[in-house]
């Protein structure tokens, strides 16, 4: 091997193991800042965090490569080292070293093609998805997204929503919300659940015969199921939601859906759940922008299928909730 | 921002769908990187042939197989494939594996059973099994006929010793997993490549095409498959949760249904740009289109049966 490739081989090897020391710090910051549930369902970031610890390790294992505490030089012939000579590869000519390297070799380091361009580029694109994360701008879809995946009002067209609701209503989450948020259930005594929390963070404080804190979910489960749409039918609730404004079924111009995201596992599958809020007044929040709204429920029959229609009374804006999605 | 009737792009939209993709898929395809770090220096070469059946066609069958109890999703199957077939895998038995594997992995399996709960759960997830295993054997029996020249990427049986291994195993336990995770770091890196373009254009499409320009098309058995087909391309979604979005797809057929869940975990837009690590562009083009027309035709031919689903 010439000093070339020592050379080359030392970039290659630190520029692996940069890449990777840079990777894990970015996912285990995303981790422990709490930025990585804007991307992910709670059920998968303890992978993506464990995946960033590997990266650490993998990059000390890498350096410590680089730069060895003491360097192990022996010579060996092909025949001995039982590097990959593929039996198929040998057997159709695809195989062959092709290092222009004699029979006895140190430490030898095939060449793999992709000359330094080719790790260049590599290399940015690898970067690439730092730059975004450091960027800070992808942290929320845009009015396009939402209008392009369609908003959601009828819970059966909700991924793993459906199975529950016509099986078992306790074992799925917007039932499990739902309950928490019936009278009996969601209190100041009660405060850790996530839904009710996620939902309005402000709320935990709130609900001691305030409004009742409801997520948009809860109210398309209601048009499912009546036996829990009487628990909070006509009664005053507040609901956080984004405002979307309706360009079609809305002919008096006073009405608008307040939308969360849904997502299975990560914010590439959300799926915009709205329902449709009635409110005389003018809104003066721009599109995505979060409101608190209260009002009551009602679950009219309109077109031939019974809907949710919450019945604002009071519309707010609000800073975003930490967890932005619905599961 | 760009707009026409079908397509609208935002930017910010496509960086944060691609960042979604990334960090979810992050640790399955470090997972498979690892898993062929370990493969490279503790699987001795011989093991490999000596376990497979001597028979080249019940030996793809079994790789067929292996998916149900070596269980990786499609992120990570490509860097285990790349270091199975390095060491000795026939290709037909890794392109098997490799196709079969997203499909018959046991969550796989008992996410689709949850996902179509009182939709005929039983019959989707066997059949998606059924298809699955019978589609990845029949393209590894075709890829048994062809010459691995032609369908591997140019150089991938070159050794790769772009590291300070020590040979022979005559190490300690530290340089062997020193070693190991070496050729993980390599292999991670080579695929991450393909990985980070195939997440972005898979947040391209998820993002900009309206996916309700395809509901119209639910009606027409056909044209139902196809479309959805094309929809598990575009969004790429991880094989253990695909059945709950395919399960919300209410009005149409369950063979559309059943396409959607053996075509996206064996060829999304991710992946074809992830198998550009282990294959040649030409074999990608050519299983792409063979997918498309298999699974389209079977699917097809299922929902004349008038199944009781």
């Amino acid at each position: 091997m010439n000093h070339s490739d020592t050379a080359s081989f030392s970039i290659k090897g630190l520029r692996d193991s940069l890449l990777l020391l840079l990777w894990g710090g970015f996912v285990l910051w995303l981790s422990f800042s709490g930025q990585l549930s804007i991307y992910l369902h709670p059920s998968l970031q303890p992978y993506t965090t464990a995946s960033g610890v590997v990266f650490l390790l993998l990059s000390i294992f890498g350096f410590s490569s680089v730069f060895p505490l003491s360097r192990h030089t022996y010579k060996h012939k092909h025949h001995e080292c039982g590097c990959d000579h593929h039996p198929l590869g040998e057997q159709h000519g695809l195989h062959g070293h092709g290092h222009g390297e004699t029979e006895s070799h140190e430490h030898h380091h095939h060449g793999t093609g992709g000359g330094v361009g080719a790790m260049i580029f590599k290399t940015i694109l690898l970067l690439l998805p730092l730059a975004i994360i450091v960027s800070g701008k992808a942290t929320a879809y845009s009015i396009t997204t939402v209008q392009n995946r369609g908003v959601v009002d009828n819970i059966n067209n909700l991924p793993s929503a459906k199975a529950g609701a016509s099986a078992s209503p306790a074992s799925s989450s917007a039932s499990k919300s739902l309950a928490l948020a019936t009278p009996s259930n969601t209190s100041l005594n009660n405060p850790s659940t996530d839904q009710v929390t996620n939902a309005t963070p402000s709320d935990q404080t709130s609900y001691s015969g305030g409004p009742m804190p409801l997520q948009v979910i809860d109210m398309l489960y209601a048009v499912q199921m009546p036996s829990y749409r009487g628990e909070f039918e006509g009664k005053d609730v507040e609901i956080v939601g984004q405002y979307v404004p309706m360009t079609t079924g809305n002919p008096k111009g006073d009405r608008f859906q307040a939308i969360r995201m849904f997502i299975t596992c990560c914010a590439a599958d959300a799926k915009p759940v709205g329902v449709t809020v009635q409110y005389p007044k003018p809104i003066k929040v721009s599109e995505m922008g979060w409101l608190k709204i209260t009002g009551k429920p009602t679950f009219p029959m309109e077109g031939g299928r019974r809907t949710a229609v919450l019945e604002a009374t009071k519309v707010e804006e609000c800073p975003a909730p930490s967890e932005p999605f619905v599961y | 921002m760009l707009a026409i009737a079908w397509f609208t792009f935002s930017f910010p939209d496509f960086q944060y769908a691609f960042l979604s993709i990334l960090l979810e898929g992050l640790p399955f395809l470090l997972g498979g990187a690892i898993l062929s770090g370990l493969l490279e220096e503790f699987l001795p070469q011989s093991l490999m042939t000596r376990l497979l059946p001597k028979n080249p066609r019940v030996a793809i069958v079994v790789s067929g197989l292996l998916g149900v109890i070596f269980p990786v999703c499609e992120c990570g199957i490509v860097p285990v494939v790349r270091r199975l077939l390095k060491k000795g895998l026939p290709v037909s038995c890794g392109v098997t594996y490799m196709l079969a594997a997203p499909i018959v992995n046991p969550l796989v399996i008992l996410s689709t059973l949850a996902a179509f709960r009182g939709q005929g759960a039983w019959e989707m997830t066997i059949l998606r099994f059924g298809l699955g295993l019978s589609v990845a054997i029949l393209a590894g029996w075709v890829v048994s006929y062809c010459s691995p020249a032609s369908i591997l990427r140019p150089g991938l049986l070159s050794p790769d010793h772009d590291h300070d291994h020590h040979h022979g195993g005559s190490g300690g336990m530290l340089d062997r997993l020193q070693n190991a995770s070496l050729v993980a770091t390599k292999d991670f890196l080579d695929v991450a490549v393909f990985f980070v373009i195939g997440a972005a254009a898979a947040s391209l499409f998820s993002t900009a095409v309206n996916q309700e320009i395809i509901l119209p098309l639910a009606a027409n058995p056909p044209l139902a498959i196809v479309s959805l087909m094309g929809l598990a391309s575009v969004l790429s979604v991880c094989s253990t949760t695909d059945a709950f979005i395919a399960a919300t797809l209410t009005t149409f057929p369950m063979a559309a249904k059943l396409a959607f869940l053996v075509f996206g975990p064996m060829l999304d837009f991710k992946l074809l740009f992830l198998y550009g690590a282990a294959f040649s562009k030409r074999f990608i083009i050519v299983l792409a289109l063979g997918l498309f027309v298999v699974i389209g035709l079977l699917c097809w031919r299922l929902s004349t049966l008038n199944l009781a689903w």
